[in-house]
């Protein structure tokens, strides 16, 4: 027998917000496996621009062009730093959010129930890191959390499985506290605020 | 009552469609050049001996595939094996399909056969194709697929309806457009999807011109092409703008010639077509977005161009629609029509500056690179932002938005259009903020679905958060199918 289905009016006072300060940092390690990454570009352009000086006896336009790359994978290297300290997920009861963005800032959610996949997959850095990458996929867009320790990669799969109801063998599964990401949070004001421009 | 559980194959006919298909993927362009080589006797005997062997093997290969695809329906699955030099087997949950089109191109309605298209979630394009079957066949495994797929729940559906309902309800007409209505719908849209019935002649232009260009040199070989001077401009806009426009009408009723959207109440059914008759199935829960668009002439006319944005492959672009059509189509896809939806809310006006500001920066921009070229004239180039300033402010005077049951979008600046989709559709939600909009405390909310995207930006990031949770907080509640 189906639910018979209710469409009453809600007080949009009580909705549960997605608070800024329960998102849960990736591990610093990951900004080590996008900084060696980075560096062993740089060695090869570095590498490539000496063999064209020493095969071709012009020293200047190969210099630049490395100087200018070399540059620019500098600037790239900040932005990653900046991107690692700010790639963040969240798990709360009904669905996960990925935050993540430097130059614009992103907070991407996606309910449990639209869930179709969820998948950990590890590069080779990140398995010299110890790291995993979670990989959620809906209908419409993907969520991959990289940056996990390969223990909270696992952990987080099994909760998101057995919520999303994906998982071939739901558990228990481990307690990471998502049932007081919303109970316990104060009521606070959730109502749409007024537009400070007149009503068309 | 035919039987689909035993093996079948397509037609003998699908032997030429699957060798049409492979050709045509060697290129237009390269079979135009070698055709061209041929025609002129550039070709030797060697490179038609070879033109031969291609054909053959072409033949070969399509016989072979056409002889080792086979589908059967067992079990409320389809199974498909295929593949020439290797075995694929292909199994799909008949309550996974979510779409069948049956499409009949020329050589079909020839020999009386259809193309079954059928799709599934997960993938842009196609699931597979059935090129050539029978159209009783291609009905019963419509059928079949319909009845299973509303009995199934599917994917948070929480619908009962059960296969003898299902297949209790008949199919009807919602409209039909007439000749008169396409013509009209032709002629009020923009006609620039005309040309491409010319994208085929472009890869071959060189060719085909050159004969015209020797017979005008030898009927007028006084002509100074260089000296018509720029009267001629106007003369060839407007011969441009009749010629598309030809041409777009053509393409209008060739693509949608007898244009019909059929229902059931749980599925939509949309054909088409004057030579190639196209037939798109999608239940009603798959539909995830609907868009409207409304140019000036379409206004004056009163029609708008419809489009349903479905999970899969299986969109429905319904042209030339009247208002009461669009209404009966929206409320058929589960959504309000646009006079329904209370779209009272309005984006920040920063985005008039930020736009006029970056058309501002392209502009100088172009100015200082021009300068080199023209001189002081090159300043003339900063005159864009003034209509750009125009049509911005009378987007954002003209933007409105609402949240209710549905997320709904509206913009007018001298076209208009409107996207709206039920909240349980959602499959992800993002609040973005670029440096533009921090700095202002603004943000844009994206509500993802299975199909498409309906986007607000320049709101306040509370406003922002709260129509996030608002929206996060709909799909919870509303338990209904969402695909």
């Amino acid at each position: 027998m189906a639910e018979p289905f209710s469409n009453e009016p809600i007080d949009v006072e009580h909705l549960p917000e997605l608070h800024a300060d329960a998102f849960v940092r990736v591990d610093p390690r990951y900004v080590w496996g996008n900084l060696t990454g980075l560096a062993a570009t740089t060695v090869v352009v570095v590498g490539v621009a000496a063999v064209i000086v020493v095969t071709s006896g012009n020293a200047v336009a190969p210099s630049v062009v490395a100087g200018g790359l070399v540059v620019g994978l500098a600037v790239v290297a900040v932005v990653l730093v900046l991107e690692s300290r700010r790639l963040a997920y969240q798990l709360r009861e009904h669905d996960v959010s990925l935050r993540s963005g430097v130059i614009r800032h992103r907070v991407e959610t996606i309910p449990f129930s639209r869930i179709q996949h969820v998948s950990v997959g590890r590069g080779l850095i990140e398995q010299w890191l110890g790291l995993a990458t979670l990989e959620v996929s809906s209908a419409g867009p993907d969520i991959s959390v990289p940056g996990l320790s390969v223990a909270d990669a696992d952990r987080i799969k099994q909760v998101v499985a057995e919520r999303a109801g994906v998982a071939d063998e739901p558990g228990d599964g481990p307690d990471l506290g998502l049932d007081r990401a919303t109970t316990d949070e104060p009521d606070d004001a959730r109502r749409l605020p007024p537009p400070p421009w007149p009503a068309p | 009552m035919i039987d689909l559980s035993e093996p079948r194959r397509q037609s003998p006919l699908a032997i030429v469609l699957l060798g049409l298909r492979a050709v045509r993927s060697l290129g237009v362009v390269q079979i135009g050049v070698a055709l061209l080589f041929i025609v002129r006797g550039a070709a030797d005997g060697r490179l038609v001996l070879v033109g031969f062997v291609v054909i053959a093997g072409f033949t070969g290969v399509s016989v072979l595939s056409w002889w080792r695809y086979t589908f059967r329906l067992v079990d409320g699955e389809l199974l498909v094996t295929k593949g020439v030099l290797r075995n694929d087997r292909l199994t799909v949950g008949v309550g996974r399909i979510q779409s069948i089109a049956i499409e009949q191109e020329l050589l079909h309605r020839l020999t009386g056969l259809v193309k079954v298209v059928i799709d599934t979630a997960g993938s842009a394009q196609s699931e597979f194709t059935i090129d050539a079957v029978e159209r009783p066949v291609a009905e019963e495994l419509l059928r079949r697929a319909t009845e299973i797929g509303a009995a199934r729940p599917t994917m948070g559906a929480s619908d009962t309806a059960t296969s003898e309902a299902a297949a209790a309800t008949t199919e009807r007409i919602v409209f039909q457009h007439t000749p008169h209505r396409l013509a009209v719908a032709a002629l009020t849209m923009s006609p620039w999807a005309g040309l491409a019935l010319l994208v085929p002649l472009v890869a071959v232009a060189d060719q085909v011109l050159e004969p015209f260009g020797e017979e005008l040199s030898d009927v007028a070989p006084d002509v100074d092409v260089n000296g018509l001077g720029w009267w001629l401009a106007p003369v060839v806009a407007v011969s441009a703008v009749v010629f598309v426009t030809i041409l777009n009408l053509g393409r209008v009723f060739l693509s949608d010639w007898q244009l019909t959207l059929r229902t059931d109440d749980d599925t939509l059914r949309r054909t088409s077509g004057l030579l190639s008759l196209t037939s798109t199935t999608s239940s009603v829960d798959r539909v995830q977005v609907l868009t409207s668009r409304q140019n000036l002439l379409q206004r004056r006319a009163g029609l708008q161009d419809v489009q349903l944005s479905n999970a899969g492959a299986g969109d429905m672009r319904l042209i030339g629609c009247s208002d009461d059509e669009f209404a009966t189509t929206a409320t058929l896809a589960g959504l309000a029509h646009a006079g329904e939806l209370a779209l009272d809310r309005r984006v920040h006006p920063a985005e008039i500056w930020l736009r006029v500001r970056n058309t501002l920066v392209l502009a100088a921009a172009v100015a200082a690179v021009a300068s080199l070229l023209v001189g002081w004239w090159a300043l003339a180039s900063l005159a864009v932002a003034m209509p750009v300033w125009w049509a911005i402010r009378r987007h954002v005077r003209n933007h409105r938005w609402s949240l209710g049951s549905e997320f709904a979008t509206s913009s007018r600046v001298i076209s208009s259009s409107t996207r709206q989709a039920v909240l349980r559709k959602t499959n992800a939600v993002r609040v973005t903020q670029t440096i533009f909009e921090r700095r202002r405390g603004l943000a844009s909310v994206q509500m993802v679905t299975a199909a498409g995207t309906v986007t607000v930006g320049m709101l306040p990031i509370e406003e922002a958060n709260a129509v996030r949770d608002v929206i996060l907080h709909g799909v919870e509640i509303d338990r209904r199918a969402w695909m």
